[in-house]
């Protein structure tokens, strides 16, 4: 059904266009001298045909099932739905659906048979009379378009706005699911600030985010201040950034500047393999491989070292962010210009000094964004933490220490069955709202310092 | 008596500083230098002129052996500085670019301050033992490029501040910093307007009492002010080689007088 009307409408744009360029060509032949180009003229043929009736048709089927049911529903008697909460009666009209496809278990009730039969009829008239709008809508509209033809009719500007326009629907789309992701965040975040006051989860130093199942629970109330959760981030954050902060830079210089060509066109595409691993690779590599050789490697020193430390956790995090970096400090490195290293060698100053003494300052700004970059990915990976960072939350600096990051707890307290209208579960969303925060912050400083550096030498 | 006077020619007052002999450059398979032969004098300035695409820039940047820095470049015969073959294995191009100074066409200061600019050279070198040794270096060098009036109570703001012209004059105290023997200069004038260029043709004169110059020029007014000798680059090859006034009155070759006269180029 909804095939042959795509047919119809395909076939009509194709009518549209071959009847406008055509026209077109006509009026050519005849002498006048056109504005625009004969397809400019075909192509308005179908943003006046096929455009409108295929947008109507998604319009109409977004609205459609949701009137029907209104409708079916609306039909039914108080009598029938007596006794019945919001839940009963979703399940009901589930019944119903599933009737009028023919499926009918046990013994229904004859009124429910009713309301499928009147489903089923409401269905067929809601697609006839769409098929009767499409047809409508073509028409007039080859019947527009043909009018509109003439040497003076700017058809390229028409054509060129309702391309601007769909540009415009692509960007407010973007923008709009960021906004909406936003909202539902906020508004998640404040119904949790109503139970839990918004100072003690800002400056709370306790994260028990347990909830008693019965009044006299020992230990009833959890506590939820994220400061321990935010400090464990900020640890394994550093721990990530001390190792990939140098070796992602000195392995961007050393290729920009003083490995061959050939090892270059060999090494950089190896260290941007680093960046296609998934996630998850890193916390298996995390958890089997670099968490047992810490211990061993503390046991033999004498130091007892928790299996999930931030060290483990950090450490496999900070490789995950090196080719980030790198090919940060080698888009800035490429950017200062060649004259500035010209002029160094020329002083006679080795490679070595011209980039330490001159490139490396010139890149200095885009390096830093790309480092504040990176510390806002490192705030909001999940996967490697997940799998080795611990789970309690404490107040320690200590690396060899376990600590427990935003979104492990994100992840922790959103696992299982839980309800949406506890504190428990909405700390998730409140702990979600200042990774966010967090993260934009970042950003926003970030692109500010390698927008700034951009325009220095351009 | 003593009729038989031996007529010295006015050229050959100063010793030779550097030379090539049979000199070719390659970039990749493009011939670009072709068997130049040349003495450059010493406290003498030097001009390169012709077409573009001559060569003349490409030969510049072999007697501090920037071509080095070009992948694709090759350089073959000789090229001597005081007798010394540059292209020696012994010989580090770091030092020898620290005896050979270097101007490039666009003022190129680096993102420091303007003392830091011209202490750059010293402090690699280890010119200076103490600060106030590089303080006279650089006030010296400034004065050198006759800057030090403009710049003395700016030497703490980046060089980049300065205008086009100071920049320029900037690079050319930088280059004397590091109290070079010869000072290149890659069309220093070409980015400047009338007034900085006539500043920095000034300081060239003044600056041949102390160094071997060489300049490359597109403008063959710039070369007659500037230079004593002057060379004519054409498609690789040197075609003539002699006195300025000599060269732009009475050129000997056919190709210098129709690019002297505006025939082509």
């Amino acid at each position: 059904m909804l095939g042959y009307l795509l047919l119809v409408i395909l076939i009509a744009s194709a009518l549209g266009y071959l009847f406008n360029y055509y026209s077109a060509r006509r009026l050519t032949a005849s002498g006048e001298k056109l504005h625009s180009l004969a397809g400019f003229h075909g192509v308005y043929a179908i943003c006046l045909t096929g455009l409108p009736a295929f947008i109507f048709v998604l319009l109409w089927l977004l609205f459609q099932e949701s009137v029907i049911e209104a409708i079916v529903a609306g039909g039914l008697s108080e009598a029938e739905l007596a006794g019945m909460d919001e839940g009963q009666k979703s399940l009901l009209m589930a019944e119903i659906r599933s009737a009028a496809q023919g499926n009918v278990f046990g013994e229904p009730k004859p009124f429910m048979m009713a309301a499928a039969e009147s489903l089923n009829n409401l269905r067929t008239t809601a697609w006839m009379a769409l098929s009767v709008c499409v047809v409508a809508i073509l028409g007039l509209g080859m019947f527009l378009a043909r009018r509109k033809i003439s040497a003076a009719f700017r058809a390229r500007q028409a054509v060129e706005k309702v391309v601007s326009g769909f540009m415009i629907f692509c960007a407010l789309v973007a923008i709009v699911t960021t906004l909406g992701i936003i909202l539902s965040l906020v508004y998640e975040s404040l119904r949790f600030f109503d139970r839990v006051p918004i100072s003690e989860f800002l400056f709370g130093l306790n994260w028990e985010p347990q909830i008693p199942i019965r009044e006299d629970q020992v230990a009833a109330s959890g506590a939820f201040g994220w400061l321990p959760v935010l400090l464990g981030t900020l640890v394994i954050t550093v721990v990530a950034l001390v190792v990939a902060v140098p070796i992602g830079i000195f392995s961007a210089i050393y290729l920009n500047e003083f490995a061959s060509p050939t090892l270059r066109a060999v090494a950089k595409p190896l260290l941007e393999l680093l960046a296609g691993v998934p996630t998850v690779v890193y916390g298996f590599f995390a958890i089997l491989v670099v968490a047992p050789a810490l211990r061993s490697a503390g046991a033999s020193l004498g130091i007892d070292i928790a299996p999930n430390t931030a060290l483990a956790a950090g450490g496999v995090m900070g490789i995950m962010l090196i080719p980030f970096i790198s090919s940060f400090t080698d888009d800035a490195l490429n950017a200062v210009p060649r004259s500035l290293r010209d002029g160094s060698l020329a002083l006679g100053a080795t490679r070595g000094e011209t980039v330490m003494k001159v490139m490396f300052p010139a890149a200095i700004p885009g390096i830093s964004g790309g480092i504040l970059l990176a510390v806002s990915r490192a705030i909001g990976e999940t996967m490697i933490v997940v799998m080795a960072a611990g789970l309690i939350a404490k107040m320690t600096v200590n690396p060899l220490d376990s600590v427990t990051t935003v979104t492990v707890q994100i992840v922790t307290l959103l696992i299982g069955d839980t309800e949406f209208d506890n504190p428990k579960t909405l700390a998730a969303f409140a702990l979600g709202l200042m990774l966010f925060i967090v993260t934009l912050m970042l950003n926003v400083l970030a692109l500010t310092i390698v927008r700034k550096y951009r325009e220095a030498y351009d | 008596m003593d009729q038989i006077t031996i007529r010295e020619p006015v050229v050959q007052t100063q010793p030779v500083k550097a030379t090539a002999r049979g000199v070719d450059v390659y970039y990749a398979d493009n011939h670009a230098i072709k068997n130049v032969d040349i003495d450059i004098l010493d406290k003498t300035v030097t001009a390169f002129i012709g077409p573009s695409g001559c060569g003349k820039s490409t030969f510049l940047r072999c007697l501090n052996r920037m071509n080095d820095t070009i992948d694709i470049c090759r350089v073959t015969g000789d090229i001597l500085l005081d007798g010394e073959d540059i292209y020696h294995r012994s010989v580090d191009p770091a030092l020898l670019r620290a005896r050979v100074g270097m101007v490039f066409q666009k003022p190129n200061p680096f993102p420091k301050s303007v003392y830091d600019n011209v202490a750059y050279g010293p402090r690699i070198h280890g010119l200076a033992a103490n600060k106030a040794e590089l303080d006279n270096i650089v006030e010296a060098s400034l004065r050198g490029a006759s800057l030090w009036e403009e710049a003395k109570d700016r030497l703490d703001q980046p060089g980049t501040g300065l205008s086009g012209g100071q920049q320029q004059r900037l690079c050319i105290a930088r280059a004397i910093a590091t109290a070079p023997e010869v000072l290149l200069m890659d069309e220093p004038c070409s980015a400047l307007d009338p007034i900085a260029t006539a500043r920095i043709e000034e300081l060239i004169d003044e600056l041949r009492q102390n160094f071997a110059i060489v300049i490359v020029t597109h403008s063959m007014q710039q070369a007659a002010r500037v230079s004593q000798k002057t060379a004519f680059f054409h498609l690789g090859d040197m075609v003539e080689y002699g006195e300025t006034t000599a060269m732009f009155t009475n050129p000997e070759d056919k190709r210098t007088q129709d690019y002297i006269t505006g025939r082509f180029g």
